[in-house]
């Protein structure tokens, strides 16, 4: 795993409506969190005591959970952020020897909780940061009234009795075209190949990888695809609500099922009737209100 | 020649005013730029005599504007980087600017600077183009000339909600009180704004010649309380444009009375368009209304009578006017200037029926005709109206459902002299072959062209086989069979699939020798390659083609090819310039139900084959995903346009990541490069998904320091 980051939080950070926070502590990953906030387009907007984090999925950025946030704003303190593989963040800021794990993206959670100065709150995480959510609130149990995860796997291969969903004959075909995306993108030229040239099972899962950087995507891509949380998931003591669709290509149902049974805190599994990988996207009004009980109570 | 300069007599033996003049007529953009480059003395003279100026990039210092154009009359800043955010704008929402890493620090000091730079810069402005997002901006620019004479603001974001009413045109009301001309088609403010602001400023709307008030971002358009408010400020209106209410079953709808009320206000008006505010929307309204309108016959008999001066009108309304035919004839005979005229949902426009002139062919100075669903418009009509309106150059017809193939070809072997300028959209019984079969009388003279791209009828799928099928004459009969035999002919060779034009010989392409101007309209789905076989296998002259999909790509069928078919164009060989608007084809953007074909997908569908084609400009919308508001450019349409290599403007209509824009830095000739997301509402900075100002600041940097391209 990766260092635990020890973040001195000493500045004067205003966590009102649309203000960015200019919190100037040093963070033992060598960056200011107060460009840390900038960077990745930290946003807290909404009032409320209850502080709500909303964590976005590979291949879309904060902008994805537009048509949810209203619901939200006037009862809970939101925080979005964009991970720093979204096309939102300067590219430059990507550092491929210090992302190479899920562990560094769960420092930048953790940098910014703190920077925020914000001690509990819910989280909201869609696909990888599901993952995220899960590994910080192992980390940071007492920063983390609830998991809410959406769109949540483990693991996406499939192993032995464990169904993820994925073979790895199909991830190896969704890198061969994401890598012939790299080699063109490298030569300059933008290559004209799209998620939908892959096979079907995949893709859900990456019609929005190829709208991320080649490079970063397919560096991505194998970071996730290799991550295995089957073993850590028990170490969780947080309470935790499993939202799973109906159909979704990317996550099957039995995972939803070995979650529940897994994770250590208590965890409760909550079905939609619709489809799609994107329920923030594609069916929001149905995951409000799943949100909504989420939030109600922290047990 | 040789004579001349053997007595050596130059040009620059003129005398200098009248090299003065003769630059100062010169208008073309880069015309102007290669006559500076001539020599000095030539320089000087383009400089001095240079009257528009459409500033572009970023403002982001003072010292950065350019010095050396004094004479500017007419000033577009709305066009300047990132559009839609001014450089020295103070937008309320946003955060506190950043640190100073990029061009937006400290903008509240810069603004009084900048404006008085501007000012210094460019004295003489009396017509100026700026967008205002925020009413800061125009009380900024407003008050450096206060002679301003004309204005168009821009607004597509939207409104900010806190404002009081009448706040965004208040401080230009208030600054210019000799403004005679307020463009507000691209200004998106509620239609409370407009009255209480001109009545708040009554010596500016007293001068006021024009105003246009028709934005297609509004959905309501203004009652007749309204109407009445601006009429009574502004009673110099010689241009009216307006949205107007004309439900009956709304309060305040526009009728007869109000119509009334605004001709005895403006009595002056030569230029008139009141319309439905659904007719402004992008995408094509329903041609079936279901009530009829407050607006009656008598009614517009008795407008005319008090509009003498009338010389364009327009009443595109969504509800029936019936028996139009009297007041048509009354138009003709109260307003004799009468040059331009458009019908929507008007009836008995033209009844035909015998051989004199009735309805609207007694108006015979028109020389623009558009007439849209008109359902009992008749092919009798066609050529009543081609008897009497002898001057005709201009003709739209849409959406009237009786006109056939036999009717349009008569009209136009009348009106073969005059008529240059036809569009046929939505009559169901005029399909692309057989628009352009109408027009063959006046296939060598016509200059623009619109036609929908159905390429064949369901229900008329047989060729005529017997004459008695035909029209009346005779004459018509026999032109229509050999154009049987042909559509035979052409018919076994579109099935056979193969590409036509090399095997036949030249004499039998047909050829539109003065086209210019082409439009196409395409449901979605639809593919482009039958263009040819339809009628347009030669067109020499054609410089510009506009395309425009519109459809619902989640339910359609699927495109019977795997590819639209933009190469096919590559056969017109003067082609430089495209407007590819996918704007009104919906789909699914990130996430897709299974089996559906995702928006990606659909743009490489599109835009395959755009390589082909030497385009010096394209203008492109990419299709929207209603559900999340979004238009953005995918990947595949990225690389395809990329591939485009002869590509010196570029203008995307919507959003796009921040390194998909960097691909387009491999083409070598790329000068000016816009993300403009014109479209209502626009996307806030905040929430838009991809492209934000400081990736825009980026890539223009990029853009701007790559090496010289030429001129």
């Amino acid at each position: 795993m990766g260092s635990n980051s020890i973040v001195n939080a000493a500045a004067a950070a205003t966590a009102t409506a649309t203000a960015t926070a200019t919190a100037t502590a040093a963070a033992g990953s060598g960056r200011s969190s107060g460009k840390l906030l900038e960077l990745l387009n930290v946003r807290v907007v909404g009032s409320g005591e209850r502080v709500v984090v909303l964590s976005h999925g590979f291949g879309t950025d904060q902008s994805a959970w537009n048509r949810v946030l209203p619901y939200f704003q006037r009862d809970y303190r939101v925080v979005l952020y964009d991970l720093v593989c979204a096309g939102s963040v300067n590219p430059d800021h990507f550092d491929f020897r210090r992302y190479t794990t899920l562990d560094a993206y769960v420092d930048d959670l953790l940098d910014i909780l703190d920077a925020l100065l914000i001690d509990r709150c819910f989280f909201v995480g869609h696909s990888v940061s599901a993952m995220i959510g899960i590994i910080a609130a192992i980390r940071r149990p007492e920063l983390f009234l609830k998991l809410i995860l959406v769109g949540a796997s483990p693991r996406f291969l499939n192993d032995g009795d464990y169904h993820g969903g994925f073979e790895r004959e199909e991830f190896e075909k969704l890198f061969a075209a994401m890598e012939a995306n790299y080699e063109a993108w490298v030569q300059g030229f933008a290559p004209l190949a799209v998620g939908a040239d892959v096979p079907a099972a995949v893709r859900e899962f990456s019609r929005t990888l190829f709208n991320m950087r080649p490079d970063i995507s397919l560096f991505v891509s194998r970071t996730v695809v290799n991550s295995d949380l089957r073993g850590v998931l028990g170490f969780v003591r947080t309470p935790c609500v499993v939202v799973q669709t109906a159909k979704d290509v990317s996550v099957p149902a039995s995972v939803a099922a070995y979650l529940k049974a897994h994770l250590g805190g208590r965890t409760t599994v909550e079905f939609l009737p619709i489809e799609g990988h994107l329920p923030h996207l594609s069916s929001p009004a149905v995951l409000v209100q799943v949100l909504r009980r989420a939030l109600a109570s922290h047990r | 020649m040789a004579t001349a300069a053997a007595s050596g007599i130059h040009l620059h033996d003129l005398p200098e005013p009248i090299l003065t003049h003769i630059f100062s007529l010169v208008c073309d953009v880069r015309s102007r730029n290669a006559m500076s480059l001539a020599c000095r003395r030539w320089r000087t003279l383009e400089r001095a005599t240079r009257t528009s100026l459409v500033l572009r990039g970023h403002v982001r210092s003072p010292f950065l504007l350019p010095t050396c154009f004094p004479a500017v009359a007419h000033l577009d800043l709305s066009l300047l980087s990132p559009w839609g955010h001014h450089p020295f704008l103070h937008h309320h929402q946003q955060p506190p600017p950043p640190p100073p890493l990029y061009y937006h620090h400290n903008l509240a000091e810069q603004t009084a600077l900048v404006a008085a730079r501007l000012a210094q810069t460019f004295p003489r402005v009396s017509s100026l183009a700026v967008y205002a997002r925020d009413p800061s901006v125009v009380a900024a620019l407003a008050p450096l000339w206060p002679r301003l004479g004309a204005v168009r603001l821009v607004r597509w974001h939207q409104r900010p909600p806190a404002l009081p009413l009448g706040s965004d045109l208040a401080p230009l009301l208030a600054a210019c009180p000799a403004l005679a001309t307020l463009d507000l088609s691209q200004f998106y403010c509620w239609t409370e704004d407009v009255p209480h602001a001109l009545q708040d400023h009554p010596v500016a709307a007293a001068s006021l010649t024009r105003l246009d008030l028709l934005c297609p971002a509004s959905t309501e358009g203004f009652c007749s309380s309204k109407l009445a408010d601006i009429v009574a400020a502004c009673p110099n209106l010689i241009h009216l444009l307006v949205p107007c209410v004309f439900n009956p079953r709304c309060i305040e709808f526009v009728g007869d009375d109000a119509l009334l009320m605004l001709a005895a206000g403006c009595p002056r008006l030569s230029l008139l368009h009141l319309v439905d505010p659904s007719t402004l929307s992008p995408a094509r309204s329903d041609s079936e209304a279901k009530e009829d309108a407050a607006v009656t016959g008598p009614g517009l008999e008795e407008l005319f009578a008090k509009l003498p001066q009338l010389e364009d009108l327009a009443l595109d309304l969504c509800h029936n006017v019936r028996d139009a035919g009297p007041s048509l004839e009354m138009l003709s005979y109260k307003c004799p200037k009468i040059k331009s005229l458009k019908l929507g949902h008007f009836h008995g426009v033209c009844k035909g029926a015998w051989l004199h002139l009735d309805g609207v062919s007694v108006c015979g100075r028109l020389e623009s005709l558009c007439i849209k669903n008109s359902a009992d418009l008749i092919d009798s009509s066609l050529v009543t109206i081609a008897r009497g309106c002898r001057r005709l150059s201009r003709l739209e017809i849409h959406g009237c459902h009786k006109v056939t193939e036999a009717g349009m070809k008569k009209l136009s072997s009348i009106l073969r002299s005059t008529l240059v300028d036809v569009a046929i959209s939505g009559c169901q019984l005029l399909d692309a072959a057989r628009s352009l079969r109408a027009l063959e009388p006046i296939r060598d003279r016509i200059e623009r062209l619109h036609i929908d791209c159905i390429w064949v009828l369901p229900e008329l799928d047989q060729p005529p086989q017997t004459p008695e099928k035909t029209a009346d004459d005779s004459d018509v009969d026999q032109v229509d069979e050999e154009m049987s035999e042909e559509s035979r002919n052409k018919k076994s060779r579109y099935r056979d699939g193969n590409d036509g034009s090399n095997e036949s010989s030249s004499f039998w392409l047909r050829t539109w020798a003065s086209l210019r101007c082409l439009s196409l309209w395409v449901p979605a789905g639809e593919v482009l390659t039958p263009l040819g076989d339809a009628g347009l296998e030669s067109c020499p002259q054609l410089e510009a083609i506009s395309i425009k999909v519109e459809g619902d790509c989640r339910t359609c069928p699927r495109p019977r090819q795997r590819v639209f078919g933009l190469s096919f164009l590559a056969r017109y060989p003067g082609l430089v310039k495209m407007k590819l608007d996918c704007g009104e084809a919906i789909g699914y953007a990130l996430t897709a139900p299974t089996g559906h074909m995702d928006l990606s997908l659909w743009e490489r569908f599109y835009l395959h084959g755009i390589s082909d084609l030497r385009l010096y400009e394209l203008d492109y919308w990419p299709p929207q995903d209603k559900e999340v508001n979004q238009r953005s450019l995918s990947l595949p349409a990225t690389g395809l346009i990329q591939e485009c290599l002869s590509l010196r403007k570029l203008f995307i209509h919507g959003t796009t990541h921040e390194h998909f824009m960097r691909f387009f830095l491999m083409m070598p000739v790329l000068r000016d490069v816009q993300l403009r997301e014109d479209y209502y509402p626009a996307p806030e900075n905040d929430m838009s998904t991809e492209m934000r100002v400081d990736s825009c600041s980026r890539f223009e940097e990029a853009l701007n320091t790559r090496l010289l391209i030429p001129d």
